[in-house]
């Protein structure tokens, strides 16, 4: 049985909070992590240290609220996804009829990665719809850019304001509409530069030579091993699934390594492709499910040049 | 009794694939020259006639003396394998384990035979036997002093063939082989794995794993992959459903801490990566 603003709903009801004060934000938390205590549901907290605090200070000692490490959660979206998707079937397996969960993305996502979690976002609509969970993502407008904010309303339902309100979000898009738009990733300063290496239908197994090669021993070995992975799988989705000429492009900077992966194409056409494994967990749809969970960002880039998928170990920020 | 070497070293199963003869009779001569000086008998199965052969080898001093004294034989397909047949490997096995034990009561150190074995492979059905043959061979090798080079012609069986053949070799100079999976000991549960295995080799890896036949022991096969350089989610997901096809566990020891991460993603119950730098 459900309770509160989504005692009707089915599945995820999603709503973001966007927040101009602490005591704004904590007037819309604290009654929704109450209430959620009261009804005897599981009830969760993935904020950051500074907002985390303000919560667990306003809570009464003992409330049942339990804390998640919020910087954890939010590294990498597919992983978030992941994880999300088995604390949720736990919950339910349990005997759970709702979860409710406050959660919020740190700062730094809203810079050059913003795009693969605004994807996240939008995703989650989806991928949380098979449990009964009511979850809220706080947004600080203080600290948070227009652009991101626009973002927000298009990938929220609604929105919830203190004194129980919850608001239909104006531009909220489905997420099947909403990836399969354009969505331009700012270039990596490191594109302006030609690259260091340029491969034409490579195989994978020239694609991970070339990885190898432009590697300078900066990057710890685990993370150069799994871009690795990564390539090899995109460049084996580009020549599999794409139009050829498959196109490899390297560049390494001072604390990463950029891939480019292009073809004619028009892109994976699953708009949940590299955020959801692909099918009933068939081989064929793994690889970009494991791509976007092997690099520090993913970013994809459709235009008159066709797809490209673009790959980052390391420092993305 | 069961070999401890380890799967770096070379015991001498090693698949010749050459499109120019002139090649392969420089090979062989090494090949046999090193057996000579570890006094082991040899032979050299020919395709064809044994004179023309005994003549090519004759060119090399050493083993011209050997021909002499009887230490090297050249002998021809049909008196060593039934030609035109497919090869019946268990049966194939034990005549080479007899033939290894008569050259060790005859004082030699062991067997080593150089085999063109091009016309074993000509059909389907007789690549498919001969390249099981190969792996149960290759388990003997590990616990017995014989030792073998196994010369295909590219141009006759074709480059599909011939990295069928070589993938089940310790060693070979088909340096198009994508990967190697051999056995590790004689009891058929442990074996090597060297190369990569991506999407490209998804078809041929099954098929080497098919042929190799592995017997799991405590329920659990092991792979030493410790020159393994790349291993992805189709492999790991393909070894898993043939372990478990055979009721066994099974564990994949490898220096790629990707692998362990790659199993961890997919959750598969049943196989263990075991990093080892």
């Amino acid at each position: 049985m459900r309770t509160g603003a989504a005692a009707d709903h089915h599945g995820y009801f999603h709503e973001a909070v966007r927040y101009d004060s602490d005591e704004e934000m904590l007037a819309v938390a604290v009654p929704f992590l109450l209430g959620g205590v009261a009804a005897g549901e599981p009830t969760f907290v993935a904020l950051g240290e500074r907002t985390g605090g303000l919560v667990r200070a306003a809570l009464p000692a003992g409330s049942g609220v339990e804390f998640l490490t919020g910087g954890s959660v939010y590294a990498r979206p597919t992983a978030a996804i992941r994880s999300y998707r088995q604390l949720l079937a736990d919950q339910v397996a349990a005997g759970a009829g709702q979860i409710r969960i406050i959660g919020e993305l740190p700062q730094i996502v809203f810079g050059a990665t913003w795009d693969w979690w605004a994807r996240y976002e939008s995703a989650i609509n989806h991928a949380y719809d098979d449990f009964p969970l009511w979850s809220m993502c706080a947004y600080d407008n203080r600290i948070t850019p227009p652009h991101v904010l626009d973002e927000v309303a298009r990938t929220h339902p609604r929105f919830a304001t203190p004194g129980d309100v919850h608001l239909p979000s104006p531009t909220y898009t489905e997420p099947t509409v909403y990836l399969r738009e354009k969505c331009a990733a700012p270039a990596d300063p490191l594109q302006a530069a030609p690259p260091l290496i340029e491969l034409t239908d490579p195989t994978a197994a020239q694609a991970r030579a070339a990885v190898q090669a432009v590697d300078r021993r900066v990057l710890p070995p685990d993370d150069v091993d799994d871009l690795i992975v990564a390539v090899s799988e995109t460049v084996t989705n580009a020549l599999r699934h794409g139009r050829p000429p498959v196109r490899l492009r390297l560049w390494a900077g001072p604390d990463r390594i950029v891939a480019a992966v292009s073809d004619d194409g028009d892109g994976p056409k699953d708009p949940f492709a590299g955020l959801l494994p692909a099918g009933n967990g068939a081989t064929g749809g793994l690889g970009l499910w494991i791509t976007y969970q092997s690099c520090n960002h993913v970013s994809l880039h459709r235009g008159p040049a066709g797809f490209t998928l673009r790959l980052t170990a390391g420092n993305p920020h | 009794m069961t070999s401890e070497r380890t799967p770096s070293t070379p015991y001498g199963h090693v698949c010749w694939v050459y499109d120019d003869p002139a090649a392969l009779d420089r090979a062989a001569q090494r090949f046999l020259t090193a057996g000579l000086a570890a006094g082991e008998r040899l032979w050299y199965v020919a395709a064809g006639r044994a004179e023309p052969v005994v003549a090519r080898l004759s060119a090399a001093p050493a083993l011209r003396d050997a021909l002499a004294h009887g230490s090297l034989e050249v002998v021809s397909l049909g008196d060593t394998y039934r030609t035109g047949a497919v090869v019946d490997g268990p049966a194939q096995v034990r005549a080479y384990a007899a033939a290894t034990e008569d050259a060790l009561a005859g004082g030699h150190r062991g067997l080593r035979v150089v085999a063109e074995a091009t016309p074993l492979v000509r059909t389907p059905a007789q690549l498919d036997a001969f390249s099981r043959y190969e792996h149960l061979i290759d388990r003997y090798m590990r616990d017995r002093p014989f030792r073998a080079m196994c010369a295909y012609d590219r141009r006759e069986v074709g480059g599909r063939a011939a990295t069928e053949l070589a993938c089940l070799h310790p060693e070979t100079n088909a340096a198009e082989t994508p990967f190697q999976l051999y056995a590790h000991d004689a009891a058929g549960h442990r074996v090597g794995l060297t190369g990569e295995l991506d999407e490209s080799t998804e078809d041929l890896f099954g098929t080497a794993l098919e042929r190799a036949d592995l017997r799991p022991v405590d329920g659990r096969l092991v792979l030493e992959a410790s020159r393994l350089r790349f291993v992805d989610h189709r492999a790991l997901l393909r070894l898993r459903e043939y372990a478990r096809q055979r009721d066994a566990a099974v564990v994949l020891r490898s220096p790629r801490a990707a692998a362990a991460r790659l199993t961890a993603l997919l959750d598969l119950p049943g196989l263990t990566v075991e990093v080892a730098r």
